[in-house]
C-alpha cells in the first residue's frame, strides 16, 4: 500500500504576528465551528480516494492550530481515524503557540496519539517577541516546553528565527541555547524575510545585512552541531531519529494532500491547492490545479526539493525515477565541488552548509543547464 | 525663360520648445495645402522619435501654394532643418538651399542661445532673415521688449516683425505676407546646365532613394541623365515632382529655383550624399556648388545584441538604417566578453543614440554598446601612422613613436551668468580658451579648443545641465595634436574584458578608471567567489574594486507543501542568468555594460 501524507490546515490565530503575511486571521467561534464542519466533511469526502493509501503522517498547520482548542483538535483527528487507514506508528504533529499550550489541550491531544508538537518560540528577548508582535514571552514559551514534556510529548521541535530587525549574531546565539536547555530534539531555524504589505514593512525595519544573515546561520550551524543535531534539510536541524518524517515528504515528492483553506497537495501525480479564502472552503469550493510554472517538471522540482536535504539526490535513483540521465546535472554541479558549495560521494549529490546558503544561485544555474 | 519672382525658398529657425513644428502646422492650413482633417498634428516631423524628442531629426521639405493680398498665387517651399549641432552640417545644406529663414522668438522668454547658432549660419549663408514673436498669447509675453533684444543682438530689423500665436492661430497670415514680401526670389539661370543641390534623401522600398534637392541652375526630367558630382555616381531620372505636404507630386520637370525630389533607382543614400550638386551627364556644369562635405564620423563604438543569436538582425537592421542614413557606418567586429557585432560610426552622441534607440524601437532589438570613442592618429615607430578608432587596435605602447588626438573648434554661446560655470568645466576636460565675445549686454560668445574625446561623451548635457539648457554649443573638428594617450584595460578576476577597454589621455585615465571601477562594482551582483575588478596600464593595475562574494540566497521555507513560490523564484532567478554575459567565470550583467556607458551621466 502507498503511504500518504495529510496537511491539516487551521487558518485562525488569536492575532495577527507583525511579519506575517499568510492567510490567518482572528476568527470567532462560530467561523471556527463553521470551518471545522467544512473541514470534518471535506475529510470525509476524500475517504473513499484514499482507501488505497496508509497515512503514515499527519500535520495540523497553520495559522495557530493550537487556537482552536483540544477537543476540537481531537474531533478532527477521529474523524481522520474513521476515514482513512492511518498507520499505527504515523507521526501526527500540531504546530502551537507558546500561549496556547494548556493542560487541557495537551491531555485532548494525548488521547488522540498526537505525538509531535510543533512550538513556535522563535525568539526568546521579551522585547523581540514583543517587536513581532508573538503573544508569549521568553518565559511563557519555557513553560509551555515544559508543561508539554510533563504530559509526555518527547517529540518537539522549536522554531526559532533570524536576521530579525535589530539583531545581533550574540542574541540569535542567546535565544538558540535558551531553546536548547529545553532539550528540543528538533528545531526550524528561518530567517526573516519581511514581506511587502506587512505591518512590520511599514515600520521600515533596520535588517541585519546578508553577511550578518550568513554568519548567523553559520553560527547555528556551529552551535546545532556540538549539540549533537545533525543538519537535514537547509532550515531544519534533528537528533538522529527524530526528522520530520511529514515534511520530508515535500523535500522527496512523496505524496500528501492537504486539506483546508489554502492547503496545497500533491496527489496522484497532481498538484493542487484549496482557496485561501475560508468562505470558499466553507462553501465546499474544491481545489483546483496549482499553476503551472514553465521549466518545471517533475525532474526539476526533484532537483530543487532534494537538494534541500543533505540526503541529496542520488543518481540512480534520479535515472530509474524520472528515466532521464542525470550527467547534466552532475556537469553542473561538479564545479560547485571546487569551492566546496557541493558534495559527491558515490552516486549522491548534496550541498555542504556552505551551498546550503546559497542554494538558489547554484540552483538556478543547475536549472537551466539542464533545460 | 520662366519667372522665378513667385517662388519663396525658406527654413524655420527656432529654439526647441518655441513652436517651430506648430508654426509649420499653421502655414500649411493658410495655404490650405492639407485640410484639416488631413492634417496629421505637426506633419513635417513624421519620425515617432522625432515626436518624442521635440527634435526634428531628418531634414523635411514642403511646397505651398499661397495667393497672397496682392491677387498673385506663390509658390512657397518651406525647408525644415535638423536642431542640434551633430547635424550642423545637414542644417547648413538645408539653409544653403534658401533665400530666406524665420527667426522664431519667444515673446516671453525672448531669444535663446540655441537658436543664435543657426541664426549666425543663416546670416552667413546670405539668407534674409525674418523675425517672428511667437506666444503673444502668453501673459508674459512682452513682444516689444524681445523686438529690441532681436535687433541687439541679431543686428536685423525686427520692429515690423509679425506678432503672432501659432498655437491659437493668431496672425498667422502676416507670417505669409512677410515672406512675400521679404524673402528674395530666387535668381538661377534656367538655361545654364543643371545644378542642383541636395539637401536630403530618404530610401523608398518601391521607388529607391527619393533626393530632396533645390534647383539652383538648369532644368531636370525624367529620362535625363544625371551625375552626383561628389561620389561621381549615374543614375537617369526616373521621376521628378515637387513636395507635397502628404506625399509626391510628380511633373514633368523641374526648373531653376524650384524645390523638389527625383528618383532613380537609386540603391543606396550614400550615393547621394547631402550637400552633393546633381548636374547632367550630357551637359554637365563646370562648376559644383560650394560647401560639400563628406559625411564624417566622429564617434565610434561597438553595438552588440544582448542576445547573441540576435545577430543577423542586427545586420539587417543596420542596413536598413544605413539605406537612409548616409552618416552611419559599420563594420563587423567581434568581442570576446559580447561576441559578434558590429564597430559603428556616429556624426556625434546624439547621433549614436539616436540610431540605438532607432534598433530598439524599430527592430526591437535589445543592445549592448562599449563606450564611445574618437579616431585617433598613431604614428609608429616604423613611420607608417594608423588610425585608431578601436582600442582594441592600439598599438602596443613600444610601437609608438607619437599619438595624436582630433581637436574641436568649439564656440559656445550664453547668457553671461553661467560663463563661471562653463569655464571650469571647459577646464577639466583639457580645453584651450581662445577667446571671449560679448554679443549684447547679457549673452557671451566664449571659443575653446577641445579635445573632440572630452566633448563626445557628456559635454553637451553637462553644459546644457549647468546653464539651465540656455548655452548652445556649435563644433567642428579642426586638427590632430600631439597627445600624452594610454590604453587602459579592464579586468573581472584577472582576466581582460575586451569591450571595456579605453583611450584616454594620460591625466584623465586614472579618474575615468576608477569611476569605471565603481560602476562594474556597483552593478556586477555578488558571485559565488570573490570577484577583483581591476583598470591597468600596460601591467600596471591603477585602480581596483572588489565584488565581494556572495553570502546568502536560500529560500528557507517551503511552507506547507506549497512549492510554487519556490519554483517562480528560481524561474526568475534563471531568467535573470540567460541576461548575463559569462565572462570567463564571472557573470555580468547587461546592465554593468549600460552603467559603464551612462558614466558621466550623473
Amino acid at each position: 500500500m502507498n503511504k500518504l501524507g495529510l496537511y491539516i490546515h487551521i487558518p485562525f490565530c488569536a492575532s495577527k504576528c507583525s511579519y506575517c503575511d499568510f492567510y490567518s486571521f482572528a476568527a470567532n467561534d462560530n467561523q471556527i465551528n463553521e470551518y471545522i464542519k467544512a473541514l470534518i466533511k471535506e475529510i470525509k469526502s476524500w475517504s473513499e480516494k484514499c482507501k488505497q493509501y496508509v497515512v503514515d503522517t499527519v500535520y495540523f498547520g497553520g495559522g495557530t492550530p493550537s487556537l482552536i482548542g483540544g477537543e476540537r483538535l481531537a474531533e478532527i483527528i477521529k474523524t481522520i481515524y474513521n476515514s482513512f487507514n492511518v498507520g499505527l506508528d504515523a507521526e501526527i504533529t500540531v504546530e502551537c503557540n507558546p500561549d496556547s499550550i494548556n493542560e487541557d489541550l495537551l491531555l485532548n491531544l494525548k488521547k488522540v496519539n498526537v505525538n509531535r508538537l510543533s512550538i513556535g518560540v522563535q525568539a526568546m528577548q521579551d522585547d523581540m517577541l514583543k517587536r513581532l508582535s508573538r503573544r508569549h514571552t521568553a518565559l511563557q514559551a519555557k513553560h509551555a516546553v515544559k508543561l508539554a514534556k510533563k504530559y509526555g510529548f518527547n517529540n518537539i521541535s522549536l522554531d526559532l528565527m533570524y536576521a530579525l530587525p535589530n539583531q545581533t549574531i550574540d542574541m540569535v546565539l542567546d535565544s538558540l541555547n535558551q531553546m536548547l536547555e529545553l532539550e528540543p530534539v528538533h528545531l526550524s531555524c528561518y530567517a526573516l524575510k519581511v514581506e511587502e504589505g506587512t505591518p512590520l514593512s511599514k515600520q521600515n525595519p533596520i535588517l541585519p545585512d546578508e553577511d550578518i544573515s550568513a554568519d548567523m546561520y553559520n553560527a547555528i550551524c556551529e552551535t546545532l552541531k556540538k549539540h549533537g543535531f545533525e543538519h537535514y534539510e537547509i532550515s531544519n536541524w534533528a537528533k538522529s531519529g527524530y526528522y520530520s518524517r511529514h515534511n520530508s515528504r515535500y523535500w522527496d515528492l512523496s505524496e500528501y494532500l492537504g486539506i483546508g483553506s489554502s492547503a496545497h497537495s500533491l496527489f496522484n501525480g497532481k498538484r493542487f491547492e484549496y482557496s485561501a479564502n475560508i468562505n470558499d472552503f466553507i462553501l465546499g469550493v474544491k481545489p483546483i490545479e496549482e499553476e503551472h510554472i514553465n521549466g518545471f517538471g517533475q525532474a526539476e522540482e526533484f532537483i530543487m526539493l532534494a537538494l534541500r536535504t543533505s540526503k541529496g539526490i542520488n543518481s540512480f535513483e534520479y535515472e530509474q525515477k524520472f528515466n532521464k540521465p542525470f550527467k547534466p546535472i552532475a556537469k553542473a554541479l561538479k564545479k560547485y565541488i571546487a569551492y566546496g558549495f557541493v558534495q559527491n560521494i558515490d552516486n549522491t549529490w548534496n550541498f555542504t552548509e556552505k551551498g546550503f546558503l546559497v542554494s538558489n544561485t547554484i540552483l538556478s544555474d543547475v536549472l537551466t543547464s539542464v533545460e | 525663360m520662366r519667372s522665378q519672382d513667385k517662388i519663396r525658398n525658406f527654413s524655420i529657425i527656432a529654439h526647441i520648445d518655441h513652436g517651430k513644428s506648430t508654426l509649420a502646422d499653421r502655414l500649411l492650413e493658410q495655404c490650405q495645402a492639407v485640410s484639416q482633417r488631413e492634417m496629421e498634428e505637426q506633419l513635417l516631423d513624421n519620425m515617432d522619435l522625432e515626436r518624442e524628442r521635440g527634435i526634428t531629426i531628418k531634414a523635411r521639405a514642403v511646397r505651398m501654394e499661397y495667393k497672397a493680398d496682392d491677387g498673385e498665387t506663390y509658390h512657397i517651399n518651406l525647408i525644415d532643418t535638423p536642431g542640434h549641432v551633430d547635424f550642423n552640417y545637414e542644417v547648413s545644406r538645408s539653409l544653403a538651399a534658401c533665400e530666406g529663414a524665420l527667426l522664431v522668438v519667444d515673446a516671453a522668454q525672448g531669444i535663446e542661445a540655441q537658436t543664435l547658432g543657426n541664426t549666425y549660419l543663416a546670416i552667413d549663408a546670405g539668407l534674409e532673415v525674418l523675425p517672428i514673436v511667437n506666444k503673444i498669447d502668453l501673459p508674459a509675453a512682452d513682444p516689444q521688449r524681445v523686438k529690441q533684444e532681436i535687433e541687439d543682438i541679431i543686428g536685423v530689423p525686427a520692429m515690423d516683425a509679425p506678432e503672432i500665436s501659432a498655437k491659437m492661430g493668431i496672425n498667422i497670415h502676416d507670417v505669409m505676407e512677410d515672406i512675400v514680401a521679404n524673402v528674395p526670389a530666387p535668381n538661377g539661370d534656367e538655361n545654364k546646365p543643371l545644378r542642383a543641390l541636395i539637401f536630403d534623401s530618404q530610401y523608398d522600398p518601391y521607388k529607391g532613394v527619393i533626393v530632396y534637392m533645390r534647383l539652383m541652375d538648369g532644368h531636370i526630367k525624367a529620362g535625363m541623365k544625371v551625375k552626383m558630382m561628389a561620389t561621381g555616381a549615374e543614375f537617369q531620372v526616373i521621376e521628378c515632382g515637387y513636395l507635397h505636404p502628404l506625399g509626391l507630386s510628380p511633373q514633368d520637370a523641374l526648373y531653376a529655383g524650384e524645390v523638389g525630389y527625383f528618383t532613380a533607382s537609386i540603391k543606396k543614400v550614400s550615393d547621394t550624399r547631402v550637400g552633393d550638386t546633381v548636374t547632367e551627364v550630357d551637359n554637365p556644369t563646370s562648376e559644383p556648388l560650394a560647401g560639400y562635405r563628406p559625411a564624417q564620423p566622429m564617434v565610434y563604438c561597438g553595438i552588440y545584441t544582448e542576445d547573441g543569436s540576435k545577430y543577423p538582425d542586427l545586420r539587417d537592421a543596420l542596413e536598413k538604417l544605413q539605406l537612409n542614413d548616409a552618416a552611419l557606418s559599420f563594420e563587423p567586429e567581434s568581442s570576446v566578453a559580447l561576441g559578434f557585432g558590429f564597430r559603428c560610426g556616429f556624426l556625434g552622441m546624439l547621433h549614436m543614440e539616436i540610431i540605438q534607440e532607432r534598433l530598439e524601437r524599430e527592430f526591437d532589438l535589445n543592445l549592448v554598446t562599449t563606450l564611445p570613442s574618437v579616431i585617433y592618429e598613431i604614428v609608429k615607430t616604423d613611420g607608417t601612422t594608423v588610425y585608431c578608432d578601436n582600442p582594441h587596435d592600439y598599438p602596443d605602447p613600444a610601437q609608438i613613436e607619437e599619438a595624436r588626438e582630433p581637436f574641436v573648434k568649439a564656440s559656445i554661446i550664453t547668457p553671461q551668468e553661467f560663463v563661471g560655470n562653463i569655464m571650469p568645466m571647459c577646464q577639466e576636460r583639457r580645453s584651450i580658451f581662445k577667446d571671449m565675445v560679448y554679443l549684447d549686454s547679457t549673452l557671451v560668445e566664449l571659443h575653446y579648443e577641445m579635445p573632440t574625446n572630452e566633448i563626445i561623451y557628456d559635454f553637451f548635457d553637462a553644459l546644457k545641465a549647468r546653464t539651465k539648457g540656455y548655452a548652445s554649443l556649435d563644433y567642428e573638428l579642426s586638427d590632430y595634436r600631439k597627445s600624452d594617450l594610454v590604453k587602459v584595460d579592464m579586468l573581472l578576476n584577472g582576466d581582460q574584458v575586451d569591450a571595456l577597454s579605453f583611450i584616454a589621455h594620460k591625466d584623465m585615465a586614472y579618474a575615468r578608471a576608477r569611476r569605471i571601477c565603481e560602476k562594474l562594482k556597483d552593478n556586477i551582483p555578488r558571485q559565488l567567489f570573490e570577484v577583483p575588478i581591476q583598470a591597468a596600464i600596460g601591467g600596471k593595475v591603477i585602480a581596483r574594486e572588489t565584488v565581494k562574494a556572495m553570502r546568502k540566497d536560500v529560500l528557507a521555507k517551503c511552507y506547507g507543501g506549497d512549492i510554487t513560490r519556490k519554483k517562480k523564484l528560481l524561474e526568475k532567478q534563471k531568467e535573470g542568468k540567460k541576461k548575463m554575459r559569462s565572462l570567463g567565470t564571472v557573470q555580468v550583467p547587461t546592465e554593468a555594460f549600460l552603467a559603464v556607458l551612462k558614466l558621466d551621466d550623473e
